[in-house]
């Protein structure tokens, strides 16, 4: 320990969910996973590598999701992304043409100087596979790479804990496939914790999780360091740590948060809707329907109308980014210079976000965690970024408290996940949960087809149990696909089940759903059977 | 054993479950209930009972018995018991239900508390007959626990510092008034963009403000819409179409601040000569 007076940890939550749709040539919702690699994983990849060219030390947690891992890995996916950056590196060099002596040139540039530098990254430094990138940063010390649910399923509505079992199982097995070592962290999918759960993720060596504040301010017994130090949970040991509202506050407000700046990037003005169209076409999809591209000319500029928006300044809105991470610095030596007045240790404060709002939603966030990350490096020393496991070798002596039942969702609790918009789903989760462990224990060595189909219908259980599907349910956005893979999910369940046991398992069928949900080519369904997991649920 | 009437239970919008339209099964054969918990103080609760099941229990009970019997989820406190045998928790609730529905959310009586939902008939002289039980499913207490660490002592005032830091007074709110209500407090701090070193600290604001005695209320509002109609009526809600389970309807609707709810209930006959007209009118005036 130095002379600083206490710690950050900033955590991005890298997650999307396993969209992959091989039976179409051109698929809509695929789009999220390009869109989130182009605007926020590669250029978080560069702004890493940018750091440690010039010698910045710095320290990140990052999740990466199983799902998102698998689609980073997945070889179609890939090819499908490749064309995208292409498409984006030879639009914008277009536009260099086009917009030569107006207002627009100077963020034209920006995009072609952007794009033709992930490029280089994607194609020539990861070989395609960024995954390589991110396993880099960790392998220095710089980045602590945590897992997450299997699927991001939702723990505290399973009623069966071989299925809280499974979720954080399988992710982990994916994990050291992928990272080549033990994930020392998990980020519980929504913060859902359910008192118990650590159970499972110390079984598989984790050490430490996520909540909401309130998982732990309503712990028992009553937590001294409130949420600025880690928690242990009785019997297990495994550290909870608790999310810093005023610094999440900070980054995410619509009305006072940084992202809201009238200089920064305008969202919702994109290139796809106003250029000339038969000059966007061939960047549009097959259906030649107008959408965005991810290109974007204008500023926010205030409260006006789309049409209304001045033309997008990329320098003066780096600038901002800048001011931006000073002023949060500032924040935060304040807050952990009041904080250690109060408490007889170094305070803890961690900041958790969506990895996506950063770049893909605030588009300058990028610019900010590279600066933040510069000046807290070399302008102070009262703040010192730590991971999560670093903060525990610091302080292995932590309170033991029994965290509350929490999420980080809208309430607190489950409302976004269980309410009467979405509560249909669970009379069928929680079924195919039972049937999988029922065929599980019936089929203990299983080889062949039966072998391929018991894996596929695990992986049709973890795909449905994915909290993205009820969560979009209730937000209204992509309700209609949201609902539609759930379905698909129970149905290619229920089929498949009928067909092992009625010993008539077909062959074509079992490839075709490899095919399409190929997410943990690695899977083994023998995770469910109960000699893998002693069984929590009591029914009387 | 004590025995309350249920503080509440309401039924959620009875909304066509998408499985029946699709080809996902509406159920699966067996008769069986699920308890999940919602937050500190809802539960949901799913099941499905098969005609089986109704049958047995036809053979078993004269059909007198039954048809004075009502139909019934009987919550049970089951904290700390350790095998429950059905007749040993520490207190129950029974709460009025139509088989029929389905699934049903249940305010429970206390926050966290385990419980156990068994569905079955109260009959007249208040024998229970089991139909379907639960798993036990524990609440989270939802507030800050009474309980002091011997080995961790704080100063009180010390501990109520670091709860408003975390913004504890807003928990349960919308996480989004949540954010509005520290943000209000944080844009109160914020510096100017150029960076220069404010003369005042955010957290002398709150120095002052931990010293306030201060309290806070929430509450809103959700109308419930219930009745029967002729067993092959058509009735609408709002011109929208409701299923009626053994002839009964019922409705959950939000009422915002400052709403105005007009709900037109129409039924009519297959043939649609004969018809019956209610309207219920909901105001709620819009309060600070």
């Amino acid at each position: 320990m130095g002379n600083e007076k206490g710690y950050l940890a900033l955590v991005l939550h890298a997650h999307l969910p396993f969209i992959k749709h091989p039976e179409y040539p051109d698929f809509l919702e695929e789009d999220w996973f390009y869109e989130a690699m182009v605007e926020t994983y590669i250029p978080l990849l560069n702004v890493f590598e940018n750091l440690t060219e010039e010698g910045t030390d710095f320290r990140l947690t990052m999740s990466l999701t199983p799902p998102l891992c698998n689609m980073m890995e997945d070889p179609l996916l890939i090819e499908r992304f490749r064309h995208y950056l292409n498409q984006r590196v030879e639009l914008s060099q277009k536009e260099l043409n086009r917009t030569q002596g107006t207002e627009f040139e100077g963020v034209a540039r920006m995009y072609f100087n952007k794009f033709r530098r992930y490029q280089e990254l994607f194609e020539h430094r990861y070989h395609g596979h960024v995954l390589e990138g991110f396993k880099k940063f960790q392998d220095m010390g710089k980045l602590e790479i945590i897992t997450c649910c299997a699927t991001h399923g939702y723990l505290p509505l399973m009623v069966h804990k071989e299925s809280v079992n499974a979720q954080i199982k399988i992710a982990a097995t994916d994990y050291r496939s992928r990272f080549g070592r033990n994930p020392r962290g998990i980020w519980l999918a929504e913060c859902a914790y359910n008192p118990g759960d650590d159970k499972f993720l110390r079984d598989e060596g984790i050490r430490f999780f996520f909540t909401e504040s309130h998982g732990i301010l309503h712990g028992t017994p009553r937590p001294k360091y409130g949420i600025y130090a880690p928690v242990y949970c009785p019997q297990t040991g495994v550290a909870a740590f608790a999310r810093d509202m005023e610094s999440a506050q900070q980054v995410w407000s619509a009305e006072s948060g940084y992202p809201g700046d009238p200089r920064y990037r305008e969202f919702y003005r994109d290139l796809g809707y106003d250029l000339d169209y038969d000059y966007i076409k061939p960047y549009l999809h097959s259906d030649g329907v107008r959408r965005n591209i991810g290109m974007k000319y204008h500023k926010i500029t205030g409260k006006v109308a789309l049409n209304q928006k001045q033309a997008y300044d990329p320098y003066a809105a780096r600038e901002v980014a800048a001011q931006h991470a000073g002023n949060f610095m500032f924040n935060r030596q304040k807050q952990i210079e009041y904080l250690s007045t109060i408490i007889d240790r170094k305070p803890l404060v961690v900041s958790m976000y969506d990895a996506e709002l950063y770049g893909h939603w605030w588009y300058e966030g990028i610019d900010f965690l590279e600066y933040l990350f510069k000046k807290i490096y070399y302008d102070q020393d009262e703040i010192k970024l730590v991971t999560p496991s670093e903060y525990l070798e610091m302080y292995p002596q932590n309170q033991v408290v029994q965290p509350s039942m929490s999420s980080w969702g809208d309430k607190g609790y489950h409302d976004v996940w269980l309410n009467s918009g979405n509560d249909w789903i669970y009379r069928h989760l929680i079924k195919s949960a039972e049937r999988m462990m029922e065929l599980a224990n019936k089929f203990p060595n299983a080889s062949g087809l039966l072998r391929r189909a018991l894996n596929q219908l695990a992986r049709e259980l973890v795909l449905m149990q994915s909290s993205d599907w009820a969560f979009l349910m209730t937000t209204g956005t992509a309700k209609e696909y949201s609902t539609k893979r759930t379905k698909d999910h129970i149905k290619r369940f229920n089929e498949l089940y009928e067909q092992v046991q009625g010993n008539r398992i077909n062959e074509a069928y079992v490839y075709e759903l490899e095919l399409k949900d190929s997410i943990f080519q690695q899977m083994d369904y023998n995770v469910y059977s109960s000699a893998a997991k002693e069984t929590v649920l009591k029914k009387y | 054993m004590s025995q309350h009437v249920s503080s509440g239970s309401i039924k959620e919008p009875i909304l066509k479950d998408p499985a029946a339209e699709a080809d996902i099964p509406s159920g699966y054969g067996k008769t069986e209930s699920y308890l999940l918990p919602k937050d500190p103080a809802w539960l949901f609760l799913f099941w499905e009972i098969t005609q089986n099941t109704l049958d047995c229990i036809k053979q078993q009970y004269s059909e007198n018995t039954l048809k004075q019997a009502h139909t019934v989820i009987r919550l049970h406190d089951i904290t700390d018991v350790a095998f429950f045998d059905g007749t040993n928790s520490i207190c129950y609730y029974d709460m009025p239900v139509i088989f029929e529905a389905r699934s049903w959310y249940i305010n429970a009586p206390q926050t966290g508390r385990t419980y156990i939902a068994d569905l079955g008939y109260v009959t007249a002289d208040g024998q229970f007959i089991l139909v379907s039980r639960s798993n036990p499913t524990t609440l989270p207490p939802g507030h800050i626990s009474n309980i002091i660490d011997d080995k961790w002592m704080i100063v009180e005032g010390d501990f109520q510092k670091l709860l408003k830091l975390a913004g504890a007074d807003y928990i349960g709110l919308g996480s989004s008034e949540r954010m509005h209500v520290i943000g209000e407090r944080w844009k109160l701090t914020e510096l100017t963009p150029s960076g220069a070193p404010s003369s005042w600290s955010s957290f002398s604001l709150h120095l002052d403000k931990v010293e306030e005695e201060d309290i806070w209320l929430k509450a809103d509002c959700e109308i419930i819409i219930y009745g029967s109609a002729s067993k092959n009526a058509i009735v609408t809600i709002n011109g929208k179409e409701i299923e009626l389970k053994e002839g009964k309807f019922s409705i959950r609707q939000p009422l915002p601040a400052g709403s105005v709810i007009d709900l037109p209930i129409h039924a009519r006959n297959a043939k649609g000569d004969k018809t019956r007209h209610i309207q219920i009118k909901a105001l709620r005036e819009q309060g600070k």
